[in-house]
């Protein structure tokens, strides 16, 4: 049986065609004991293919090919201890982003990691070179170079039937197994595989080129033929044999025994990857001395905050026992360094004045809510542990926690310091989807730049193996030019590169956050951000037990943060929006009216229908509306049962009494984890955690007979008829149901943000402006403060801040919104204030030019000088004509008189040019909004204002216009795409929904023209919702103009 | 054995044994040498065809006789054709 020991995988970045499972899966299928990972300067495919080997029963052998001066060699990983060795080798080897390269000094010093490898001389090597060069002498004494620092050095025989005579020919393997046999130097056969079949050649070529960044040709692609494929056991037999003949022995059974032997000494087990096993911070981290103390500070830290968050007896009591079931559990589990170490990093947070919410089932621990990590109180809002951590589930728990963006990089900063090496930043794969695919075959190819451009900009973003498939299917797309024989050539072969690797970066959010075996356990490197990284994705890091925290940085969080500091700053009050009630009527009264723009999760336009049509009332409402919008209850209709029950059109179907306190909440409707959970629990008489397991076990079609059966035994007390409809609601409604934990933990920021907008809108428009959270563009968020009474203030050289400030009577522009500025010149700017006129600012702002007349077009400059923008871009120019301008700084303050300024008799900007002006220079428009001007068109063919769309009767035919806000394509079940357009008229927003049939017609226009108008059939879906249900879409601008030429007749 | 306008030639496996050449038939009684070229498959895509195989060829270097004599031949598969060729060294 062979074992290869040479093979590069997919996680050689665009070297390697195939994903390691597949290597490993066919090396199985030719019954091999074993099969090696040898990567160029990369150890990211390893877990992922310890674990496929570990599926498929093969025993995994671990390396990495590395530069070596100028050549490349391999190096395997001994049993017992090399894998540790191989992953601090490369840890220090790569001190920055650089390819690893080794070379004798450095060995040297690194031989405590070296002495556990074992050495290949390959094709690639310098011993290659010399026996090229038929240098056998010199070729030993490279050979006896480095032989003291490994555990062994062999010559790698490799013949992939290339001509001539040199690496990689039979003849150049045959006289390296010669020098070996010459010399009594150990030496083995691989078969240097790059790629899983010789068909896959093409692909190979193109990563070369992709790699090298040059088009196809003989001189870069690497490979001779197609022999570097993963051959089997027979082929690699008469391999050998040929080799061996040619070093003139008669057969190859030697070279294979000896390669069978080096196979044997560097055979891995899973275990020493830790898969399966799970490894926490130690005690000393979390300040105590062993695993004891650390149980007794979890409890009283926890116990500490029980008096924090619960006053009355009743409660405490409540939370008093769930408290000592949950630490029951925890203690099972050996996790309390788990909760102790997040919430030490959600303190570090908080005493760096940083905002930190939970997000994700976490919310659902009371330990977790206890100790501050998450702000919801699981035991008002029926949140189970059970669904987040379970003694039946041996997997960590996920916690996630939200901060705000801004300043996500400074809990990075505090956690490595405190943790150091025991943390890591975790990697992510970039792999190869439509874009990218499409642009490295179209380049390697040698198609133009500008063609490439063309298809890869109009591609949506999707798998690269779908690129004819959308071609095909989405209309917009058909005036591309893809039927040329090299586009088509291009696109084929882009969907074979479909998921190949094609680098790593930082994952954005992840940390690992382990003990003092990290770095035996992973491979790190310093990413581009200064960060040290895992070389592994978050897959695998938790598929070897290492604790992954993600810190997202969400802007909301940034954003009411930034309304807090200006509410302090204005009101000379604070607000501690954290104990704000969360049963305010206005806040709800806000939400109900569908004015939700700018709010956390619920400003979308289909978010906006929901809220319309369900009006919710308190926060629970706001659960259930988060829980309820995503595709899987839109789709299977679970909105309209809950709806119909609410507003009293039908009663709810509670089904059995011992049931109506899990169901009564959501009007019989199933709509959370949490409640399937309790249901199984009550009906069959098991523990929440126990019903969990069989919760997760109905998500897997095959095995839902089985929990069928089950069920229908344990539940045999229950008459059969409650059973059977229970069972059916099971059924339906588990694969869709949502994490209550989750919809919880983000309806806490949901309503924070509600109430700022309804108590204090400045401050909160002011920190969205700042921050941009949300999904549709600043020229919004601006429209919906003026309709909230809350003016516009332009951009003033004296009063604007970097960022948005709220003043008496609205909020001032930004300087760092005007196009061009830097941050530097924007806080140069600020810092020099106040400026007298214009002369002064050019003196001492250090502004450049470009910015100067940008600032002086948006009228930063109106409140210094009673003249007009032109004249006053005028006298910009004369000023910097005049010969003082050229001095530098300082010395332009002494001595020199400023130019004249006077009227040159230039007309102002009109209105229209204003606002030109102020979409090109700060991409919003600050004195009026873009409609205005069409304002007398739109009335004459009677469009409908968005604040005049209730009026409407349901089945109208309408007219809408806007600006483009928002163009969503949510991905639909059934496969068929709907296109959801939000228009923006100055009056609120008006949402259209396109359906296929008028995609062919209209899509190129939805998605090329930023100004439409819509026709379509309104509907009423509630009180306060309305949709609108679009039959054409047209560009305003020509419908404009066509209705000036008087040949409209759309009305 | 390969009846096209190639040369015809008789086969172990994809191991030629024997061929036909200027009328006489001869055997091979020794493989010197043998290699495998990849062509250059993009040389051709103006028209839109995949070729992966265009122009890869695989290549024996043999030794071969009639009757008593022995000359050096190399016989020349085109991959992508099958069609097989020969010179003399």
């Amino acid at each position: 049986m062979f074992n290869h020991l040479s093979v590069a995988s997919a996680f050689s970045f665009k070297y390697g065609t195939t994903q390691p499972h597949d290597l490993v899966a066919r090396a199985a299928q030719f019954g091999a004991p074993a099969l090696a990972i040898t990567d160029r300067d990369s150890l990211a495919g390893v877990i992922r293919f310890v674990q496929a080997a570990k599926d498929f029963g093969i025993a995994p052998i671990v390396g990495v090919n590395l530069a070596l001066d100028n050549s490349r060699v391999t190096l395997l990983a001994q049993s017992d201890g090399g894998w540790r060795s191989l992953c601090r080798l490369m840890s220090v080897l790569r001190p920055d982003r650089n390819p690893p390269t080794l070379h004798l000094e450095k060995i040297k010093t690194l031989s405590e990691y070296t002495s556990n490898l074992i050495l290949l001389h390959g094709p690639d090597s310098q011993i290659a070179n010399l026996i090229t060069k038929h240098r056998p002498d010199q070729a030993l004494h490279e050979f006896n170079k480095y032989r003291p620092y490994f555990a062994d050095s062999v010559i790698e025989c490799v013949s992939h039937l290339a001509p001539g005579d040199g690496p990689r020919s039979t003849g150049h393997a045959g006289r390296m197994l010669g020098f070996a046999r010459d010399h009594d130097l150990p030496a083995v056969i691989t078969n240097g595989v790059r790629m899983l079949d010789a068909a896959d050649g093409p692909v190979a070529d193109i990563l070369d080129a992709a790699r090298k960044l040059v088009p196809l040709h003989k001189r870069h692609v690497e490979r001779a033929n197609n022999e570097a494929y993963l051959k089997d056991n027979q082929q690699m037999r008469d391999l050998a044999d040929e080799i061996s003949r040619a070093a003139g022995e008669r057969s190859g059974r030697t070279l294979l025994r000896a390669t069978q032997r080096i196979a044997e000494r560097c055979i891995l087990s899973p275990q020493e990857f830790g898969l399966g096993g799970i490894e926490l911070p130690e005690a000393e981290v979390v300040g105590v001395n062993n695993y004891q103390e650390m149980r007794a500070l979890l409890r009283s830290r926890c116990e500490s905050g029980l008096n924090w968050r619960y006053s009355s007896s009743d409660d405490l009591a409540k939370a008093r026992a769930r408290l000592d079931d949950e630490l029951a559990t925890v203690a099972t589990l050996g996790y309390e360094s788990y909760f102790l170490t997040v919430a030490d990093v959600t303190d570090m947070a908080r005493g760096a004045g940083i905002r930190v919410a939970a997000r994700g089932s976490g919310a659902g621990s009371l330990i977790c809510h206890l100790l501050g990590i998450s702000g919801v109180d699981p035991i008002r809002y029926g949140l189970l542990m059970e669904r987040f951590c379970s003694p039946l589930r041996r997997a960590l728990p996920d916690i996630d926690i939200d901060v705000e963006s801004a300043r996500r990089l400074e809990i990075y900063d505090l956690v490595f310091k405190k943790y150091q090496h025991r943390t890591a930043t975790v990697a992510m794969l970039e792999t190869y989807r439509a874009r990218h695919a499409i642009r490295d075959t179209g380049a390697a190819l040698g198609m133009s730049q500008t063609e490439i451009d063309l298809i890869a900009k109009s591609l949506p973003h999707i798998r690269a193996r779908n690129i004819s498939k959308a071609l095909e299917s989405l209309p917009e797309l058909r005036s591309l030019n893809i039927n040329t024989p090299l586009a088509a050539m291009a696109i084929k072969l882009a969907e074979r590169l479909d998921g190949l690797p094609r680098n790593i970066a930082m994952h954005p959010c992840a940390v690992v956050l382990s003990n003092n075996t990290l770095p035996d356990r992973a491979p790190m490197l310093i990413n581009a951000s200064g960060y040290s990284m895992v070389e592994f994705d978050k897959d695998d890091v938790e598929a070897i037990g290492l604790l992954k925290l993600d810190i997202l940085g969400v802007r909301m969080q940034s954003a009411i943060a930034y309304a807090l500091d200006e509410i302090e700053r204005t009101e000379e009050r604070s607000v501690d929006i954290e104990s704000v009630p969360l049963d305010d009527a206005d806040t709800f009264k806000l939400i109900q009216s569908t004015r939700t723009i700018g709010l956390f999760q619920i400003e979308s336009p289909g978010q906006r229908e929901l809220v319309g049509k369900l009006q919710p009332d308190c926060f629970e409402d706001l659960i259930i509306d988060i829980s309820l919008f995503r595709p899987g209850p839109v789709k299977s209709d679970m909105i309209t049962p809950f709806l119909n029950a609410r507003h009293g059109f039908k009663s709810p179907q509670l089904i059995h009494p011992d049931l109506h306190g899990v169901l009564a909440q959501t009007q019989g409707v199933v709509v959370f984890h949490e409640q399937v959970i309790q249901i199984i629990s009550i009906m069959a008489e098991i523990s929440y955690a126990e019903a969990d397991e069989k919760r997760r076990a109905l998500g897997d079609f095959s095995k839902q007979q089985e929990i069928c059966d089950w069920f229908y035994e344990r539940a045999s007390r229950y008459p059969k008829t409650v059973v059977d409809e229970i069972w059916q609601v099971l059924r339906a409604f588990a694969s869709f149901g949502f994490c209550k934990a989750h919809a919880a933990a983000f309806a806490l920021p949901t309503y924070q943000s509600a109430w700022l907008k309804t108590h204090h809108p400045a401050a909160f428009i002011a920190g969205l402006l700042t921050h941009d959270p949300g999904m549709y563009p600043k020229r919004l968020i601006l429209d919906e403060a003026r309709q909230m009474n809350i003016a516009a203030l332009p951009v003033d050289v004296n009063k604007s801040d970097t960022t948005y400030r709220v003043e008496e009577n609205g909020i001032r522009m930004a300087l760092s919104d005007v196009s061009g500025i830097s941050e530097a010149e924007a806080i140069n700017i600020v810092r020099a204030q106040p400026y007298l006129d214009l002369t002064d600012f050019v003196r001492r702002a250090g502004a450049s030019l470009p910015v100067t007349e940008k600032l002086v077009m948006v009228g930063a400059f109106d409140s210094l000088h009673n003249i007009n923008r032109r004249d006053l871009l005028l006298h910009l120019a004369d000023i910097n004509r005049s010969p003082a301008a050229a001095l530098p700084g300082a010395q332009m303050t002494f001595g020199f008189k400023a130019p004249d300024l006077k009227p040159s008799g230039l007309p102002d900007l009109n209105s229209i040019e204003k606002v030109q002006t102020e979409i090109e220079t700060l991409g919003m428009e600050v004195s009026a909004h873009r409609l205005h001007f069409y304002g007398h068109f739109l009335n004459s063919i009677g469009a409908v204002k968005s604040s005049d769309l209730l009026k409407q009767r349901s089945g109208s035919s309408i007219l809408v216009a806007g600006v483009r806000v928002a163009l969503q394509q949510p991905p639909v079940r059934s496969g068929k795409r709907v296109i959801f357009l939000s228009l923006d008229d100055g009056f609120g927003c008006s949402d259209a929904t396109f359906f296929g049939d008028t995609h062919e017609e209209f899509a190129q226009t939805l998605f090329s023209s930023k100004l439409l108008l819509v026709r379509g059939v309104v509907r009423r879906t509630g009180p306060k919702g309305v949709s609108i249900r679009a039959t054409g879409a047209w560009d305003l601008g020509a419908a404009y103009e066509s209705f000036l030429l008087k040949k409209s007749n759309l009305a | 054995m390969f009846e096209n306008d190639g040369l015809p030639v008789n086969t172990d496996g994809a191991t030629p044994i024997e061929f036909t050449y200027r009328g006489k038939r001869f055997r091979i009684h020794n493989v010197l040498n043998r290699w495998c070229e990849a062509g250059g498959w993009w040389n051709r895509i103006s028209d839109g065809i995949y070729r992966p195989d265009d122009n890869a060829r695989a290549i024996w270097r043999v030794e071969a006789a009639p009757i008593g004599s022995v000359t050096t031949f190399e016989l020349e598969r085109d991959e992508a054709t099958g069609k097989w060729l020969i010179r003399i060294v």
